[in-house]
């Protein structure tokens, strides 16, 4: 009863610890081919997903809130889950611009603002739209203002994709590090248990 | 003499509103961004009600009130027109909802860098602020300026 009393009280002052971080899919999706590039040169493709966690989110370059917040976190978080997974565990994070048109010329330097290895890439409408809908993800361009600024709607969730390339979990707002990093741990012994049955 | 010293009084952006302005910063924008934001908590010290109403930036093109919405999983920019602040009431401007969103800068912004705000409200007062440019550190419980993200 002592542990039990100790274990709400823990709850109830560790809110962020509550929080839902992330939902696990009922069932693994498969994500179809894909291919996009930076203006290095550099390639994203379905094969990049093979044999590591990668975290796939979508932006883009004129987001002065939400992106800055959800990359910076996504930082805390991987570093939190490199404490807690094998180093060839811990996930590649990916940003995909849907705003190729304004990003495409140094869409590369924006992910590694956050974190050395964090990668970033746009592509053709056709190819952001076919992962965009195979992860269930979305984004919408608005219309232009009188100044020709338009705003981007996007999914404020992040996708996790395991080394078998299928989908499998989303992360969701405010990526509590902690939090996020014990998600992902744990997701990863799921996939591990079920590879072994 | 006395001329110069009356001058002196008359503060430059014209009426001062009854507003203290705190933790005024601007976090780093990332490379290449054209677009990015400020954040800041506005309390209205006056009896009265205030109207904020528009923005403007020293060294940016154009200057904006916006709030981040996520609705279910989508998450949207609104412009916001005009911001009512109650006497005694206190608005936060933070990650996930209201920023001033700073937009084409002349030059990109660096750290320890100051950025010159003028907050302009509906009774033609305005107020001066200067905001920090601060490199964000996130997960913890707050940047260099202390803001929490």
């Amino acid at each position: 009863m002592k542990k039990l009393a100790a274990l709400l009280l823990a709850l109830v002052a560790t809110p962020a610890a509550a929080q839902v971080q992330g939902v696990m899919l009922d069932a693994p999706v498969e994500l179809p081919d894909f291919g996009f590039t930076n203006e290095l040169g550099e390639e994203f493709t379905d094969k990049d997903l093979e044999d590591q966690w990668t975290i796939v989110m979508f932006g883009f370059l004129s987001c002065p809130d939400v992106c800055p917040f959800t990359l910076g976190n996504l930082e805390a978080a991987i570093s939190e889950t490199g404490l807690r997974v094998r180093p060839d565990n811990v996930p590649n994070v990916v940003f995909i611009s849907v705003d190729p048109e304004r990003d495409a010329a140094f869409v590369s330097e924006y992910a590694k603002f956050f974190h050395p290895e964090f990668e970033s890439f746009t592509g053709d409408r056709e190819q952001i739209d076919t992962l965009i809908e195979a992860t269930d993800s979305f984004y919408r361009l608005l219309k232009p203002d009188h100044t020709g600024h338009y705003e981007v709607q996007h999914s404020s969730s992040v996708s996790v994709i395991a080394p078998d390339g299928t989908l499998r979990a989303k992360l969701q707002p405010p990526f509590d590090p902690g939090a996020t990093a014990e998600f992902l741990a744990r997701l990863q012994i799921t996939y591990r248990k079920e590879l072994s049955n | 003499m006395r001329m110069a010293l009356a001058l002196l009084l008359v503060p430059a952006t014209g009426l001062v509103a009854d507003i203290t302005v705190d933790k005024p910063i601007i976090p780093l924008a990332p490379p290449g961004a054209m677009v990015h934001a400020a954040y800041m908590t506005i309390s209205n010290t006056d009896d009265v009600v205030k109207q904020l109403v528009g923005v403007s930036a020293e060294g940016y093109a154009m200057a904006h009130m916006h709030k981040t919405e996520v609705k279910g999983d989508v998450a949207t920019m609104l412009a916001v027109d005009v911001l009512e602040i109650a006497p005694g009431q206190s608005v936060v401007f933070e990650s996930g909802g209201l920023h001033l969103m700073l937009m084409h800068p002349e030059a990109p912004a660096r750290v320890g860098d100051t950025v010159a705000l003028t907050l302009e409200f509906s009774d033609g007062s305005t107020d001066a602020v200067s905001a920090k440019v601060v490199k964000m550190i996130h997960g913890g419980h707050g940047s260099q300026g202390d803001h929490g993200s």
